[in-house]
């Protein structure tokens, strides 16, 4: 899908659904993310949001950048406010009042929503098989509250509650994996996408909500006000995380693992962490960790892609 | 501003839009294969017939044409445009049998069977491919050959087109996934839903800095002829380039 070049962008929809002008900081890739989401999703959608950057910069009272029904709900309740939306829908279904066409309901949360608050309820929402669409926004950290760690957060990483200095490194524990988690539920669809691969993610998008049951969609958003990070290397640095293998792009369908985009060979992880400065105070030791830890996450991988 | 009404719904339009993308703005469901924003409208899979009263007639037209004038009375779910929309979707459905999107669009509009002949082809004829290759990417390497029956997708003799690029515009745009892409190490190969049409095959250009194959070079070779660019600037794929 990432081999498109310069025609298919012009095929893609002109409409916004989630409209310009909203408050995200300069070079946010979560705004980018979401606007192309919104693009793959259309107009039948309910979105129910969860605290954090998205709820808090796109609908300042009395403002709204959202042109599709939108509801905002707790950290912990996101999942399932979502599954009492698409309960209410089933019935009215069943009730003859028939809608023209099926209207999707569709989660945003961010990675301290899903990872930390919010993961019972998704847990619950996943197991109960309810027809919805997950998706998780994750910028690795609480960026919305100033920059306070999260399970999401990766290792190493310096937060304003990990802070690096002569006693930490920042962050001590590694990247908890969500979307190994959500597919553990056996639901029909997990992918994980970035806003740097555009058709891709506006793909797995797509495919999620056009799935009966539950799916999960796992967005790695760049935040270079959280991440330290140059604003005009948003794109560059998700295409980083990728291709050093930090954030490894693939789809689980039924139980299936498939590669989005299979790298002959990882570019070394100092690529990555070099860009950001909440990686500055990293020794070649830690990032040699790091570096052998994401081989080993990366051969896991391949070893359930080759399984599938 | 102009102002009509669909099922019974008052509804505003700028003048010049169509019913059907006035009522996809208003949230009221039409169903269409062959429309796309991007291009000109065509009318070729009739799936958005619509009823239209004028001059006290009621007549059916297709939504994705149709000017939207003061006053017109439109109503999208009479039976008659129903029993229209299933006895195409029934057609479509002994064309393309094995069509997920197909298949699920019938269910949408209530059609679980077709009473006619089964066939085994993959292309609707919608003409879109056709289109976006003239309209948006400017080469028409494709075009629909032949009338009647025999009307197909194809290019000049059915040979691998000189004017193509390789851009996959049409597999993109395609809205039954009937033209497949793919990349295998250094080729692009693009299927086209026509027996008499071999695979047609590109080059990928090999970046320089990091080895990856990127894009088609006819495509990079198009480019830079149309933007004016040297023919270097695309030595090297997007991620390496500073």
């Amino acid at each position: 899908m990432e081999k498109y070049a310069v025609f298919v962008p012009k095929l893609v929809t002109r409409r916004e659904n989630f409209a310009p002008g909203h408050r995200a900081c300069l070079g946010c890739g979560e705004a980018l993310a979401v606007r192309l989401a919104c693009k793959a999703l259309g107009q039948n959608v309910i979105i129910v949001s969860a605290t954090g950057c998205m709820e808090v910069i796109s609908t300042p009272l009395p403002y709204t950048s959202w042109r599709v029904p939108w509801i905002h709900t707790l950290f912990e309740n996101t999942a399932a406010v979502a599954s009492g939306i698409e309960a209410g829908l089933k019935v009215i279904m069943r009730k003859g009042k028939r809608l023209a066409e099926e209207v999707k309901v569709v989660v945003m949360a961010g990675d301290g929503g899903t990872s930390d608050i919010g993961l019972q309820a998704l847990s619950g929402a996943l197991e109960r098989r309810h027809d919805f669409l997950y998706i998780c926004l994750d910028n690795e950290a609480y960026m919305n509250t100033g920059i306070q760690r999260s399970s999401a957060t990766p290792y190493g990483a310096s937060t304003t509650t990990a802070p690096a200095g002569k006693v930490s490194i920042g962050q001590v524990t590694w990247k908890k994996n969500v979307p190994a988690i959500a597919a553990a539920h056996d639901i029909p669809y997990v992918a994980t996408a970035c806003p740097s691969y555009p058709f891709d993610l506006m793909a797995k998008v797509a495919r999620g909500a056009a799935i009966h049951g539950p799916a999960y969609v796992h967005i790695l958003s760049v935040c270079p006000t959280g991440w330290r990070s140059a604003t005009d290397l948003t794109v560059r640095i998700g295409r980083l995380a990728v291709e050093t293998g930090v954030f490894p792009l693939y789809e689980v369908e039924n139980g299936k693992y498939k590669l989005s985009i299979d790298l002959p060979q990882l570019r070394p992880i100092q690529d990555y962490l070099k860009l950001q400065g909440r990686f500055r105070h990293l020794s070649e030791e830690i990032m040699k960790e790091i570096q052998n830890r994401v081989n080993e996450e990366y051969a896991k991988l391949k070893e359930k892609v080759a399984c599938a | 501003m102009v102002t009509l009404s669909i099922d019974g719904r008052e509804v505003q339009a700028e003048e010049g839009a169509t019913i059907l993308e006035v009522a996809r703005d208003n949230n009221i469901y039409i169903p269409a294969l062959c429309y796309h924003e991007e291009v000109a409208p065509y009318g070729a899979c009739r799936l958005c017939m619509v009823e239209i009263a004028a001059n006290g007639r009621e007549k059916l037209v297709a939504s994705c044409l149709y000017p939207v004038e003061e006053g017109l009375r439109v109503k999208t779910n009479t039976e008659r445009v129903i029993n229209n929309r299933r006895m195409i979707m029934e057609l479509l459905l002994a064309r393309c049998p094995d069509s997920e999107v197909i298949q699920d669009l019938a269910k949408q509009v209530g059609v679980d069977k077709t009473p006619f002949k089964l066939e085994d082809k993959q292309c609707i004829l919608c003409g879109l491919c056709v289109r976006a290759c003239e309209e948006v990417v400017g080469v028409s390497a494709i075009s629909l050959v032949n009338r009647g029956v025999n009307r197909q997708v194809a290019s000049p003799f059915y040979e691998a087109p000189d004017a193509c690029i390789g851009c996959g515009s049409c597999a993109y745009i395609c809205p039954v996934n009937a033209i497949k892409m793919e990349d295998i190490g250094d080729t692009r190969t693009i299927t086209m839903p026509n027996p008499k049409m071999k695979k047609i095959e590109f080059k990928l250009k090999k970046c320089k800095v990091c080895g990856k194959y990127w894009a088609p070079e006819r495509q990079l070779e198009y480019i830079a002829r149309i933007a004016g660019l040297a023919p270097e600037t695309f030595d090297v794929c997007p991620d390496c380039r500073q």
